[in-house]
């Protein structure tokens, strides 16, 4: 094993000493995939500390389920499949019956130059924007969630349409539609920001 | 290539999925049109946004994150107990809460005016006889207040 591979080893490693009973193997594959974890979590569920919870839970289930992972497949496939259906379980039993209207006056566009914005370059920018930043966050939560699940694993998480196939369990086809759908309401959406 | 087919393939285009010819032959359309050109930039900054969106997400959570891993491991431990044990962990205090009610039940303080009615024997009376077929009322007098403990009322009780 090279010290490259020492210092970060593949998933495969970690999973194979997780199986082996070493904790620090899981903990390792925690750490690596907490954060991008939560970022898909709280897309798909909304609420911050939801989201905590089902990256929680996500990880307790996927310790008891390492054993059905088949090697040779991508663990964060595997893991996401686990995250994504808990995570919109989650949204249904807390959000079901909120329906968030998509605001019209974002998708218009009528009065706005796109030319003319100037949109963040660094999350830093996008905080200080705060009107975007909730205008963002509530588009977002205004998507169906398969919608919002697919755009945030293509565009946040960079999976391809055959890994979204597969943790969603639909066919590559589905994933087209759904992804073509989610990006043209967000375009939309910021087509209603103007600078400032 | 015109616009409508160039918008077809925009989304291949932007996630990489066409083939070589193909992706010439919309960067040429890009080139060439304004409009495409504007579609495609507007599509691609969704993807943009989307990821410094989800960068403030993570990045507004970092502290909460760090101690994860605890609650994981509470949750792998909380699990790894046998099923009766987790069972009898998370359920033992209906048995609890049960003999508590009934304890509660047989210890509670009755109304000292109204004094539970346990009686050994009758000390019975007529009290009312209004007609054959009227109205029964049969009355223990007993130490305290009367108590009706029986009607007839045409025949029915």
């Amino acid at each position: 094993m090279s010290e490259k591979e020492k210092a970060h080893p593949p998933d495969e490693d970690l999973v194979r000493g997780s199986l082996a009973g070493d904790e620090g193997a899981f903990r390792d594959l925690m750490e690596r995939y907490k954060r991008r974890a939560y970022g898909v979590a709280r897309g798909i569920v909304g609420d911050p500390d939801e989201a905590q919870d089902v990256v929680q839970d996500a990880f307790v289930k996927a310790y008891y389920r390492l054993k059905d992972f088949r090697f040779g497949s991508n663990f964060y496939t595997w893991f996401y499949r686990l995250l994504v259906n808990q995570a919109i379980d989650r949204w249904r039993k807390t959000s079901r019956s909120q329906t968030i209207p998509f605001d019209e006056a974002w998708v218009s566009g009528d009065t706005s130059d796109p030319e003319a914005m100037v949109y963040p370059k660094t999350p830093e920018e996008l905080a200080e924007n705060r009107q975007l930043s909730e205008g963002l966050t509530r588009a977002i939560a205004a998507l169906p969630e398969y919608h919002r699940t697919v755009i945030l694993l293509r565009e946040v998480e960079g999976l391809a349409y055959e890994e979204i196939a597969r943790v969603l369990d639909c066919s590559v086809g589905t994933v087209m539609s759904r992804l073509h759908y989610a990006r043209a309401k967000l375009k939309g959406a910021l087509k209603g920001f103007r600078e400032g | 290539m015109d616009c409508t087919k160039a918008r077809e393939m925009i989304q291949d285009h932007i996630d990489g999925r066409l083939p070589p010819d193909s992706a010439r032959a919309v960067r040429e359309h890009l080139g060439a049109c304004r409009a495409c050109a504007a579609e495609e930039e507007e599509l691609r900054r969704v993807g943009d946004m989307l990821r410094l969106w989800s960068a403030v997400q993570v990045g507004e959570r970092e502290l909460a994150l760090s101690p994860l891993w605890t609650r994981v491991r509470a949750g792998i431990e909380e699990r790894k107990e046998p099923g009766l044990a987790r069972l009898l962990r998370r359920w033992f205090w209906v048995p609890v809460a049960a003999i508590v009610a009934v304890v509660a039940l047989l210890f509670y303080p009755s109304d000292g005016a109204r004094v539970p009615f346990h009686p050994k024997s009758f000390d019975v009376t007529v009290e009312s006889l209004e007609s054959d077929t009227a109205t029964v009322a049969l009355v223990d007098k007993g130490k305290g207040l009367p108590r009706v403990i029986w009607i007839i009322e045409n025949g029915k009780t």
